[in-house]
């Protein structure tokens, strides 16, 4: 019927009532088609993480219109058309790298899920840490299996928030790569929140630039570098070029008018 | 560990000993490790102050009716072996009784607090009234509600005891959940009792054998006490309490002795079961790297 995954019009999002009422997003209108990876960027307090939330139905809007896969996300939610990577790895201590990727298929009573997971291991590179327990891994290591538990029900749609965040430089730059990868394999739509301008540009199709107070969207960024990326990327032009469009972009941000 | 003493308010005792004893992520793994150099200090201490005990006694002269000697209290732990074993057993039976009911009533509420909000609302408050209940005060009530010899009495007086530390610790540890790991399974639309099953439930186990530890100990100390109140004459507390009151202080110490064993024995018992159901946690990986 349509190939937009996500697709918001005039979208809103406020907390709280009366005199602590903080509206969070205003006006949000996006569309994400299938097989992109779309990065929102922004300052903090611009509601980057918000709308990632309103994507997956943690939370609800509270004016506009929100369809993922042209449904509403409450109804996308419950018919497990994402997968979800946070900051944290959130991987449960008690159970194996391999039993922690097959907890989505236990809850949604796939079959066959060793096979499942191992398939997935193989995919973020970890087969040999199948048995291993989730602390016994580095924190790049915990977020790969973060990565493969998103994606083992084969979600049409990859949320990624800030997943990068807590690691060094070094591993952030290899997992991007892998990220890439991955998703070239999957042919996953990912929606990507960042707040790293070299990241958002290495990994997106399109920039979304988010500017705070309330959120909004200010700017959409076509990145257009070729494909595969790899540390060639990193060093052309082009790069550099995007990047610096995105600061730009970033800088001119204005506070909107009450 | 405190609460030996059961008419003191062991309430206050009991949340001191578990707010510390909660799970934090950087606890030591104490009583734990198999390495027989760890465990020297504890032998050593132990050895002396038995060896203290014994030299004071006798360089001082003291009496066997205010403190006899370790030595004295030994043979009287061997020569009256059958009787106080088998009161021991007797005691042992209400503990575990007490402990096995309570705590079962006390995670089955712990789960339906966590599960059903109103539920909540409605029962906490009640639980932390029946908490203040000076629950020695019952023992004898109990007593009367049953036949003289019955045992039920001092189980449900164990029960009730148990029932309170459980029950407020698993539920803590059901609830004090990462709330990204609820809104994991949230994205896969898990209803709230696979939340409950796969996510709250582990989390609880640290908090749950934590409160165990504790409860595990008392259960001994308050059957005895509860058995001062009449019963049976072949259990500890009215062994104990006979004893003292022919003034035949060894053997009663004899009989203390026995509930001392009973009591590490559950608690040392607990904490295998502890590190059998939860191989996983925190407190034991030092020992695993190692």
């Amino acid at each position: 019927m349509t190939d937009l995954v996500v697709d918001a019009g005039g979208v809103g999002k406020t907390f709280g009532k009366g005199e602590d009422r903080i509206e969070a997003l205003r006006g949000i209108s996006l569309q994400v088609s299938k097989g992109e990876f779309v990065s929102l960027i922004g300052p903090s307090g611009c509601g980057k993480s918000t709308l990632l939330r309103l994507i997956a139905d943690l939370t609800a809007p509270t004016s506009g219109e929100l369809r993922i896969n042209g449904k509403p996300p409450a109804r996308a939610r419950t018919d497990r058309d994402y997968g979800i990577v946070f900051q944290k790895s959130t991987l449960l201590d008690w159970r194996t790298v391999s039993k922690n990727i097959e907890l989505p298929l236990e809850v949604m009573g796939i079959d066959g899920r060793p096979d499942v997971a191992a398939r997935m291991l193989d995919l973020v590179q970890l087969a040999d840490f199948a048995d291993h327990h989730p602390w016994q891994l580095s924190g790049g290591m915990q977020q790969r299996v973060a990565i493969a538990r998103a994606l083992a029900f084969n979600p049409s749609l990859l949320l990624m928030d800030e997943p990068f965040g807590a690691l060094d430089e070094m591993t952030r730059e290899l997992m991007q790569q892998e990220v890439l990868r991955i998703w070239d394999e999957t042919e996953t739509t990912v929606v990507f929140v960042t707040h790293s301008i070299p990241e958002a540009v290495f990994l997106s199709t399109r920039v979304i630039v988010m500017s705070p107070r309330p959120g909004r969207v200010s700017d959409i960024i076509g990145i257009g570098l070729s494909h595969p990326r790899d540390e060639d990327t990193r060093e052309s032009q082009r790069y550099y070029a995007k990047i610096t469009e995105v600061r730009e972009a970033l800088r001119r941000q204005e506070p909107a008018k009450p | 560990m405190t609460g030996r003493e059961p008419f003191e308010s062991h309430e206050t005792d009991l949340f001191i000993a578990f707010e510390g004893d909660v799970p934090t992520g950087t606890r030591t793994p104490s009583a734990i490790r198999h390495r027989a150099v760890d465990i020297l200090p504890a032998v050593a201490a132990f050895v002396a102050v038995i060896a203290l005990w014994e030299t004071g006694i006798r360089v001082f002269d003291v009496k066997a009716f205010v403190l006899p000697a370790p030595s004295v209290i030994i043979e009287r732990f061997i020569a009256t072996r059958d009787v106080i074993w088998s009161a021991g057993w007797n005691t042992m039976l209400e503990a575990l009784g007490g402990l096995v009911g309570g705590t079962s009533l006390a995670v089955l509420v712990a789960f339906m607090t966590v599960r059903w909000v109103p539920v909540r609302e409605g029962l906490m408050p009640f639980a932390i009234a029946a908490n203040s209940i000076p629950i020695i005060a019952l023992a004898p009530i109990a007593n009367g509600m049953f036949s003289l010899t019955s045992q039920i009495p001092k189980m449900a007086v164990v029960g009730v005891v148990v029932f309170f530390p459980v029950m407020i610790n698993t539920a803590r540890g059901l609830l004090e959940v990462d709330p990204d790991e609820i809104e994991l399974m949230r994205s896969y639309a898990a209803s709230p009792r696979e939340v409950m099953w796969r996510v709250r439930a582990p989390h609880a186990l640290p908090y749950f054998f934590s409160a165990l530890k504790v409860v595990a100990v008392l259960s001994i100390v308050f059957a005895i006490v509860a058995e001062y109140f009449g019963g049976t004459q072949d259990v500890l507390g009215q062994y104990i309490l006979t004893k003292a009151n022919l003034f035949v202080y060894p053997d009663a110490w004899a009989g203390i002795l026995v509930a001392s064993i009973l009591g590490t024995a559950l608690y040392v018992l607990v904490l295998i079961t502890e590190r059998l159901v939860m191989p996983w946690h925190v407190s034991f990986r030092a020992a695993d790297a190692s």
